[in-house]
Protein backbone atom coordinates (compact mmCIF):
# COMPACT_ATOMS: atom_id res chain seq x y z
CA UNK A 1 0.00 0.00 0.00
CA UNK A 2 1.27 3.73 -0.57
CA UNK A 3 2.56 5.22 2.25
CA UNK A 4 1.67 9.01 3.46
CA UNK A 5 3.50 11.94 2.18
CA UNK A 6 4.25 13.30 5.32
CA UNK A 7 7.20 11.30 6.69
CA UNK A 8 9.04 11.46 3.54
CA UNK A 9 11.92 14.03 2.89
CA UNK A 10 10.95 16.26 -0.46
CA UNK A 11 14.06 18.34 -1.96
CA UNK A 12 11.51 20.79 -3.40
CA UNK A 13 8.36 22.75 -1.90
CA UNK A 14 4.98 23.48 -3.82
CA UNK A 15 5.56 26.81 -5.77
CA UNK A 16 9.24 26.23 -6.74
CA UNK A 17 10.65 26.78 -10.29
CA UNK A 18 12.30 23.92 -11.40
CA UNK A 19 13.12 22.41 -15.21
CA UNK A 20 13.41 19.14 -16.08
CA UNK A 21 16.80 17.48 -17.05
CA UNK A 22 16.98 16.11 -20.42
CA UNK A 23 18.11 12.61 -19.20
CA UNK A 24 18.47 11.11 -16.11
CA UNK A 25 20.44 7.87 -16.80
CA UNK A 26 19.45 6.03 -13.27
CA UNK A 27 16.43 8.13 -13.53
CA UNK A 28 13.07 6.21 -13.52
CA UNK A 29 11.71 6.07 -16.84
CA UNK A 30 8.73 7.47 -16.47
CA UNK A 31 9.19 10.89 -18.20
CA UNK A 32 7.48 12.22 -21.08
CA UNK A 33 9.70 13.08 -23.68
CA UNK A 34 7.88 16.47 -23.78
CA UNK A 35 8.93 18.04 -21.12
CA UNK A 36 12.30 17.13 -20.87
CA UNK A 37 14.83 20.47 -20.61
CA UNK A 38 11.31 22.66 -20.42
CA UNK A 39 10.59 24.77 -16.91
CA UNK A 40 7.60 24.22 -14.55
CA UNK A 41 5.90 24.61 -11.07
CA UNK A 42 5.77 22.15 -8.53
CA UNK A 43 2.03 22.16 -7.85
CA UNK A 44 2.50 19.29 -5.54
CA UNK A 45 4.07 16.45 -3.37
CA UNK A 46 2.94 13.30 -3.37
CA UNK A 47 5.86 11.59 -1.16
CA UNK A 48 7.19 8.36 -2.07
CA UNK A 49 5.44 5.52 -3.31
CA UNK A 50 5.25 2.60 -2.35
CA UNK A 51 3.48 0.28 -5.32
CA UNK A 52 4.58 -3.34 -5.27
CA UNK A 53 2.29 -4.02 -7.89
CA UNK A 54 3.88 -1.71 -10.73
CA UNK A 55 7.59 -1.66 -9.33
CA UNK A 56 9.93 -3.07 -6.96
CA UNK A 57 11.86 -1.26 -4.88
CA UNK A 58 11.05 2.34 -4.10
CA UNK A 59 11.28 5.61 -6.51
CA UNK A 60 12.32 8.74 -5.23
CA UNK A 61 9.94 11.20 -4.40
CA UNK A 62 7.24 12.53 -6.74
CA UNK A 63 6.09 15.65 -7.04
CA UNK A 64 3.35 17.11 -9.89
CA UNK A 65 4.72 20.17 -11.92
CA UNK A 66 2.73 22.60 -14.21
CA UNK A 67 3.63 23.46 -17.51
CA UNK A 68 2.30 25.84 -19.81
CA UNK A 69 1.33 24.34 -22.99
CA UNK A 70 2.84 27.38 -24.62
CA UNK A 71 6.53 26.71 -23.04
CA UNK A 72 6.35 23.26 -24.46
CA UNK A 73 4.80 23.20 -27.51
CA UNK A 74 4.85 26.92 -28.51
CA UNK A 75 2.09 28.56 -30.08
CA UNK A 76 -0.06 31.01 -27.72
CA UNK A 77 -2.58 28.63 -25.92
CA UNK A 78 -3.21 29.57 -22.37
CA UNK A 79 -4.16 25.67 -21.33
CA UNK A 80 -1.75 24.10 -19.02
CA UNK A 81 0.08 20.18 -18.60
CA UNK A 82 -0.05 18.86 -15.12
CA UNK A 83 2.90 15.72 -15.27
CA UNK A 84 4.27 13.57 -12.20
CA UNK A 85 7.94 13.59 -12.28
CA UNK A 86 10.54 12.14 -9.93
CA UNK A 87 12.76 14.44 -8.30
CA UNK A 88 15.69 13.09 -9.30
CA UNK A 89 14.40 14.52 -12.89
CA UNK A 90 14.02 17.80 -11.17
CA UNK A 91 16.38 21.40 -11.05
CA UNK A 92 15.56 23.78 -9.23
CA UNK A 93 15.56 27.14 -10.91
CA UNK B 1 -15.73 9.91 -31.61
CA UNK B 2 -17.78 10.35 -28.24
CA UNK B 3 -19.53 6.74 -28.35
CA UNK B 4 -23.11 6.24 -27.82
CA UNK B 5 -23.42 2.58 -26.17
CA UNK B 6 -26.46 0.99 -26.26
CA UNK B 7 -28.56 -0.35 -28.43
CA UNK B 8 -29.25 2.44 -30.75
CA UNK B 9 -28.58 2.39 -34.36
CA UNK B 10 -24.98 2.94 -35.50
CA UNK B 11 -24.57 6.03 -37.21
CA UNK B 12 -20.79 5.84 -37.85
CA UNK B 13 -19.34 2.31 -39.36
CA UNK B 14 -16.39 3.71 -40.29
CA UNK B 15 -15.73 4.92 -36.54
CA UNK B 16 -16.82 1.73 -34.89
CA UNK B 17 -14.63 -0.72 -37.06
CA UNK B 18 -11.83 1.98 -36.19
CA UNK B 19 -12.47 1.30 -32.83
CA UNK B 20 -12.05 -1.95 -33.26
CA UNK B 21 -9.16 -2.09 -34.90
CA UNK B 22 -7.39 -0.08 -32.47
CA UNK B 23 -8.55 -1.54 -29.21
CA UNK B 24 -7.89 -4.74 -30.34
CA UNK B 25 -4.23 -4.15 -31.87
CA UNK B 26 -3.82 -2.39 -28.20
CA UNK B 27 -4.69 -5.52 -26.26
CA UNK B 28 -2.85 -7.89 -28.80
CA UNK B 29 0.38 -5.97 -28.70
CA UNK B 30 0.65 -4.39 -25.00
CA UNK B 31 -1.31 -7.36 -23.00
CA UNK B 32 -1.03 -10.82 -24.35
CA UNK B 33 1.53 -10.96 -26.39
CA UNK B 34 4.04 -9.45 -24.26
CA UNK B 35 2.63 -11.65 -21.28
CA UNK B 36 3.71 -14.63 -23.62
CA UNK B 37 7.14 -13.08 -24.26
CA UNK B 38 7.60 -12.43 -20.66
CA UNK B 39 6.55 -16.41 -19.32
CA UNK B 40 8.65 -17.85 -21.64
CA UNK B 41 11.69 -15.86 -21.42
CA UNK B 42 11.44 -16.49 -17.50
CA UNK B 43 11.11 -20.28 -18.40
CA UNK B 44 7.06 -20.10 -16.44
CA UNK B 45 5.48 -20.95 -19.64
CA UNK B 46 7.73 -21.92 -22.75
CA UNK B 47 6.61 -21.53 -26.60
CA UNK B 48 6.57 -25.08 -26.22
CA UNK B 49 3.95 -25.50 -23.58
CA UNK B 50 1.73 -23.59 -26.25
CA UNK B 51 2.24 -25.74 -28.57
CA UNK B 52 1.27 -29.24 -26.33
CA UNK B 53 -1.59 -27.13 -25.20
CA UNK B 54 -2.62 -26.53 -29.14
CA UNK B 55 -2.54 -30.21 -29.91
CA UNK B 56 -3.88 -31.61 -26.74
CA UNK B 57 -7.21 -28.91 -26.95
CA UNK B 58 -7.98 -28.56 -30.88
CA UNK B 59 -9.64 -25.70 -32.15
CA UNK B 60 -13.53 -25.72 -32.46
CA UNK B 61 -14.20 -25.63 -36.50
CA UNK B 62 -14.66 -21.63 -37.17
CA UNK B 63 -18.32 -20.80 -38.43
CA UNK B 64 -17.86 -19.40 -41.92
CA UNK B 65 -18.93 -15.82 -41.93
CA UNK B 66 -21.31 -15.05 -44.23
CA UNK B 67 -19.95 -11.69 -45.76
CA UNK B 68 -23.73 -10.92 -47.44
CA UNK B 69 -24.89 -10.43 -43.70
CA UNK B 70 -26.54 -7.09 -42.63
CA UNK B 71 -23.13 -4.68 -41.94
CA UNK B 72 -24.15 -3.46 -38.61
CA UNK B 73 -24.66 -7.35 -37.26
CA UNK B 74 -21.24 -7.76 -38.66
CA UNK B 75 -19.77 -4.86 -36.88
CA UNK B 76 -21.59 -5.71 -33.55
CA UNK B 77 -20.46 -9.14 -33.62
CA UNK B 78 -16.97 -8.16 -33.84
CA UNK B 79 -17.29 -5.72 -31.02
CA UNK B 80 -18.54 -8.46 -29.03
CA UNK B 81 -15.41 -10.56 -30.39
CA UNK B 82 -13.18 -7.64 -28.56
CA UNK B 83 -14.69 -7.87 -25.18
CA UNK B 84 -14.38 -11.53 -25.19
CA UNK B 85 -11.00 -11.47 -25.72
CA UNK B 86 -10.24 -7.96 -23.34
CA UNK B 87 -11.85 -10.00 -20.64
CA UNK B 88 -10.03 -13.48 -21.25
CA UNK B 89 -7.22 -11.69 -20.76
CA UNK B 90 -7.81 -10.39 -17.59
CA UNK B 91 -8.73 -13.69 -16.69
CA UNK B 92 -5.41 -15.20 -17.31
CA UNK B 93 -3.69 -11.86 -16.10
CA UNK B 94 -2.90 -13.48 -12.73
CA UNK B 95 0.28 -12.71 -11.00
CA UNK B 96 1.69 -15.69 -8.72
CA UNK B 97 2.86 -14.44 -5.19
CA UNK B 98 6.35 -16.02 -5.16
CA UNK B 99 7.20 -15.11 -8.50
CA UNK B 100 5.44 -11.67 -9.53
CA UNK B 101 5.74 -10.06 -12.79
CA UNK B 102 5.62 -6.40 -11.72
CA UNK B 103 3.75 -4.31 -14.14
CA UNK B 104 6.85 -2.09 -14.85
CA UNK B 105 8.55 -4.97 -16.25
CA UNK B 106 5.66 -5.27 -18.46
CA UNK B 107 6.09 -2.01 -19.69
CA UNK B 108 9.82 -2.00 -20.81
CA UNK B 109 9.36 -5.63 -22.40
CA UNK B 110 6.33 -3.87 -24.39
CA UNK B 111 8.23 -0.89 -25.40
CA UNK B 112 6.12 1.64 -23.68
CA UNK B 113 10.19 3.11 -22.93
CA UNK B 114 11.45 2.23 -26.19
CA UNK B 115 9.86 1.93 -29.59
CA UNK B 116 12.66 -0.80 -30.47
CA UNK B 117 10.29 -3.61 -28.39
CA UNK B 118 7.14 -2.32 -29.39
CA UNK B 119 5.27 -5.38 -31.23
CA UNK B 120 4.65 -4.42 -34.83
CA UNK B 121 0.25 -3.78 -35.98
CA UNK B 122 -0.78 -4.97 -39.14
CA UNK B 123 -1.58 -1.80 -42.07
CA UNK B 124 -5.04 -1.13 -41.90
CA UNK B 125 -6.96 0.42 -44.21
CA UNK B 126 -9.17 -0.43 -47.19
CA UNK B 127 -12.92 -0.59 -48.41
CA UNK B 128 -15.29 -0.72 -45.34
CA UNK B 129 -16.03 -4.59 -46.45
CA UNK B 130 -12.65 -5.79 -46.36
CA UNK B 131 -11.57 -4.39 -43.03
CA UNK B 132 -14.58 -6.09 -41.55
CA UNK B 133 -13.46 -9.43 -43.45
CA UNK B 134 -10.07 -8.83 -42.12
CA UNK B 135 -10.80 -8.45 -38.52
CA UNK B 136 -13.24 -11.31 -38.44
CA UNK B 137 -9.86 -13.56 -39.65
CA UNK B 138 -7.83 -11.31 -36.86
CA UNK B 139 -9.85 -11.93 -33.96
CA UNK B 140 -10.74 -15.50 -34.71
CA UNK B 141 -6.64 -16.08 -34.63
CA UNK B 142 -5.85 -14.37 -31.75
CA UNK B 143 -8.69 -15.96 -29.66
CA UNK B 144 -7.40 -18.72 -30.81
CA UNK B 145 -3.81 -17.66 -29.11
CA UNK B 146 -5.27 -16.69 -25.88
CA UNK B 147 -7.60 -19.41 -25.76
CA UNK B 148 -4.28 -22.07 -25.91
CA UNK B 149 -2.22 -19.46 -23.32
CA UNK B 150 -5.12 -20.20 -21.02
CA UNK B 151 -5.46 -24.32 -21.32
CA UNK B 152 -1.65 -24.29 -21.05
CA UNK B 153 -1.71 -22.07 -18.28
CA UNK B 154 -3.72 -24.36 -16.32
CA UNK B 155 -2.43 -27.58 -17.99
CA UNK B 156 0.76 -26.53 -16.28
CA UNK B 157 -0.47 -25.20 -13.01
CA UNK B 158 1.22 -22.02 -13.68
CA UNK B 159 -2.80 -20.84 -12.75
CA UNK B 160 -5.55 -22.46 -11.51
CA UNK B 161 -9.46 -22.22 -12.23
CA UNK B 162 -9.73 -21.05 -8.49
CA UNK B 163 -7.47 -17.80 -9.15
CA UNK B 164 -9.35 -17.23 -12.55
CA UNK B 165 -12.94 -17.53 -10.39
CA UNK B 166 -11.79 -15.04 -7.99
CA UNK B 167 -10.28 -13.24 -11.00
CA UNK B 168 -13.68 -13.26 -12.37
CA UNK B 169 -15.25 -12.21 -9.41
CA UNK B 170 -12.85 -9.27 -9.33
CA UNK B 171 -13.32 -8.05 -12.85
CA UNK B 172 -17.31 -8.00 -12.16
CA UNK B 173 -16.93 -5.84 -9.10
CA UNK B 174 -15.54 -3.14 -10.95
CA UNK B 175 -16.58 -0.65 -12.95
CA UNK B 176 -17.40 2.48 -14.04
CA UNK B 177 -20.71 2.53 -11.84
CA UNK B 178 -18.28 3.11 -8.78
CA UNK B 179 -17.08 5.97 -10.17
CA UNK B 180 -20.44 7.45 -10.71
CA UNK B 181 -21.24 7.08 -6.98
CA UNK B 182 -18.23 8.33 -5.95
CA UNK B 183 -18.69 11.31 -7.69
CA UNK B 184 -22.39 11.82 -6.91
CA UNK B 185 -21.31 11.52 -3.24
CA UNK B 186 -18.88 14.03 -3.87
CA UNK B 187 -21.31 16.42 -5.11
CA UNK B 188 -23.89 16.29 -2.29
CA UNK B 189 -21.87 15.78 0.51
CA UNK B 190 -18.41 18.61 0.71
CA UNK B 191 -16.99 16.47 3.52
CA UNK B 192 -16.76 13.07 1.54
CA UNK B 193 -15.45 15.48 -1.65
CA UNK B 194 -12.93 17.16 0.59
CA UNK B 195 -11.33 13.72 2.28
CA UNK B 196 -11.64 12.35 -1.81
CA UNK B 197 -9.63 15.05 -2.88
CA UNK B 198 -7.16 14.36 0.12
CA UNK B 199 -6.61 11.17 0.63
CA UNK B 200 -8.40 9.64 -2.43
CA UNK B 201 -8.46 5.43 -2.33
CA UNK B 202 -9.02 5.72 0.96
CA UNK B 203 -11.94 8.25 1.09
CA UNK B 204 -13.88 5.67 -1.02
CA UNK B 205 -14.35 2.60 1.64
CA UNK B 206 -17.64 4.58 3.37
CA UNK B 207 -19.17 3.50 -0.29
CA UNK B 208 -17.99 0.02 0.78
CA UNK B 209 -16.25 0.20 -2.32
CA UNK B 210 -13.10 -1.67 -2.48
CA UNK B 211 -10.14 1.04 -2.54
CA UNK B 212 -7.61 -1.12 -5.24
CA UNK B 213 -4.34 -0.87 -4.71
CA UNK B 214 -2.78 0.62 -7.77
CA UNK B 215 -1.04 3.49 -6.83
CA UNK B 216 -2.44 6.78 -5.57
CA UNK B 217 -5.68 7.92 -6.72
CA UNK B 218 -5.06 11.76 -7.62
CA UNK B 219 -8.75 13.42 -8.02
CA UNK B 220 -9.00 16.70 -10.16
CA UNK B 221 -12.24 18.57 -9.49
CA UNK B 222 -13.30 20.97 -12.22
CA UNK B 223 -14.44 24.30 -11.09
CA UNK B 224 -15.78 27.69 -12.94
CA UNK B 225 -12.18 28.25 -14.10
CA UNK B 226 -10.61 25.26 -14.72
CA UNK B 227 -11.79 21.95 -16.70
CA UNK B 228 -9.54 18.99 -16.11
CA UNK B 229 -8.93 16.36 -18.80
CA UNK B 230 -6.58 12.82 -17.78
CA UNK B 231 -4.30 10.87 -20.43
CA UNK B 232 -1.53 8.50 -19.48
CA UNK B 233 0.63 9.40 -22.60
CA UNK B 234 3.54 6.58 -21.60
CA UNK B 235 1.21 3.80 -21.66
CA UNK B 236 -2.57 4.02 -20.33
CA UNK B 237 -2.47 4.26 -17.02
CA UNK B 238 -5.95 5.04 -15.45
CA UNK B 239 -7.54 3.91 -12.17
CA UNK B 240 -9.05 0.97 -13.62
CA UNK B 241 -8.79 -1.26 -10.79
CA UNK B 242 -11.50 1.27 -8.97
CA UNK B 243 -13.06 2.32 -12.23
CA UNK B 244 -13.30 -0.17 -14.41
CA UNK B 245 -12.04 0.41 -18.49
CA UNK B 246 -11.45 4.01 -19.75
CA UNK B 247 -13.13 4.57 -22.78
CA UNK B 248 -11.12 2.45 -25.77
CA UNK B 249 -9.41 5.98 -27.29
CA UNK B 250 -7.62 6.60 -24.19
CA UNK B 251 -5.36 3.13 -25.09
CA UNK B 252 -5.15 5.06 -28.95
CA UNK B 253 -2.16 6.64 -29.87
CA UNK B 254 -3.60 9.96 -31.65
CA UNK B 255 -5.50 11.11 -28.49
CA UNK B 256 -2.59 11.08 -26.31
CA UNK B 257 -0.30 12.81 -29.17
CA UNK B 258 -3.25 15.26 -29.84
CA UNK B 259 -4.73 16.17 -26.28
CA UNK B 260 -1.29 17.32 -24.85
CA UNK B 261 -0.16 19.02 -27.88
CA UNK B 262 -3.78 21.26 -28.44
CA UNK B 263 -6.05 20.19 -25.30
CA UNK B 264 -8.52 22.84 -25.88
CA UNK B 265 -8.60 22.14 -30.06
CA UNK B 266 -8.84 18.39 -29.65
CA UNK B 267 -12.22 18.86 -26.40
CA UNK B 268 -13.64 20.48 -29.26
CA UNK B 269 -12.84 18.93 -32.49
CA UNK B 270 -13.12 15.61 -31.31
CA UNK B 271 -15.35 15.38 -28.80
CA UNK B 272 -17.41 18.37 -29.20
CA UNK B 273 -16.67 19.78 -25.96
CA UNK B 274 -16.61 23.32 -26.36
CA UNK B 275 -15.62 25.66 -23.51
CA UNK B 276 -15.23 29.24 -22.48
CA UNK B 277 -12.02 30.81 -23.50
CA UNK B 278 -12.38 32.17 -20.00
CA UNK B 279 -11.50 28.34 -18.71
CA UNK B 280 -8.53 27.12 -18.63
CA UNK B 281 -8.05 23.34 -19.63
CA UNK B 282 -5.35 21.51 -17.93
CA UNK B 283 -4.38 18.47 -18.90
CA UNK B 284 -3.24 15.85 -15.96
CA UNK B 285 -0.87 12.57 -17.49
CA UNK B 286 -0.94 10.27 -15.32
CA UNK B 287 1.78 7.35 -14.13
CA UNK B 288 1.16 4.51 -12.51
CA UNK B 289 2.05 5.88 -9.17
CA UNK B 290 -0.99 8.31 -8.98
CA UNK B 291 -3.71 7.62 -11.54
CA UNK B 292 -5.87 10.55 -12.23
CA UNK B 293 -9.67 11.08 -12.34
CA UNK B 294 -11.90 13.83 -13.16
CA UNK B 295 -14.67 14.93 -10.44
CA UNK B 296 -17.04 16.71 -12.89
CA UNK B 297 -18.83 19.72 -12.28
CA UNK B 298 -22.59 19.03 -10.89
CA UNK B 299 -25.06 19.73 -13.94
CA UNK B 300 -27.61 22.14 -13.07
CA UNK B 301 -30.85 21.66 -12.53
CA UNK B 302 -30.69 18.59 -9.96
CA UNK B 303 -31.24 20.27 -6.92
CA UNK B 304 -32.99 17.74 -4.37
CA UNK B 305 -32.15 14.58 -6.30
CA UNK B 306 -30.84 11.65 -4.64
CA UNK B 307 -27.41 10.16 -4.75
CA UNK B 308 -28.72 7.55 -6.99
CA UNK B 309 -30.27 9.59 -9.22
CA UNK B 310 -27.18 12.39 -9.75
CA UNK B 311 -24.92 8.54 -10.35
CA UNK B 312 -27.16 8.27 -13.78
CA UNK B 313 -25.49 11.47 -15.09
CA UNK B 314 -21.92 10.17 -14.68
CA UNK B 315 -20.26 8.71 -17.80
CA UNK B 316 -17.06 7.52 -18.37
CA UNK B 317 -15.90 9.80 -20.16
CA UNK B 318 -16.90 12.88 -17.70
CA UNK B 319 -14.37 11.20 -15.87
CA UNK B 320 -11.82 11.76 -18.15
CA UNK B 321 -12.96 14.89 -18.64
CA UNK B 322 -13.54 14.81 -22.54
CA UNK B 323 -17.77 15.96 -21.66
CA UNK B 324 -19.50 17.24 -18.78
CA UNK B 325 -21.67 14.54 -16.61
CA UNK B 326 -25.24 14.17 -18.45
CA UNK B 327 -27.52 17.62 -17.84
CA UNK B 328 -30.86 16.12 -16.82
CA UNK B 329 -32.31 16.87 -19.81
CA UNK B 330 -30.21 15.08 -22.08
CA UNK B 331 -31.79 11.83 -20.26
CA UNK B 332 -30.11 9.10 -18.50
CA UNK B 333 -26.95 7.22 -18.69
CA UNK B 334 -27.94 3.80 -19.94
CA UNK B 335 -24.45 2.17 -19.14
Amino acid sequence: MNTNTSEVKHCFQVGDRVQVKQTSPAGNPRTPTYVKGKNGVVTALHGTMVNPLDHRGVYPPLCSVLFSVRDVFGGTSRDTLSVDLHEEWLVEL
Amino acid sequence: MADNPGHSHMQDFEGHVHAVEADLEYWRTKRLEPRIFQLHRRGVLTLYDLLHAAADHPAAPAAPHDAEQDIEIRIRALEDGLDEYTRGINLISIDEADNPMVIEDTRKERGDYDDFFRIAKPPHGGRLGDRIARLETDLREYKRLLEVVTHALLDKGVITAEQMERQCAFLEGRGAWNGARIVARAWVDPVFKQNLIARGREAVRELNIPPGRLGKLGVAENTAAIHNVVVCTLCSCYPHDLLGDPPWWYRDDSYKECIVRDPRGTLADRFGLRLPDDVEVRVYDSTSDVRWMVLPDRPSGTEGWSEEQLAQLVTIDSLVGTAPALSPASGQNDC
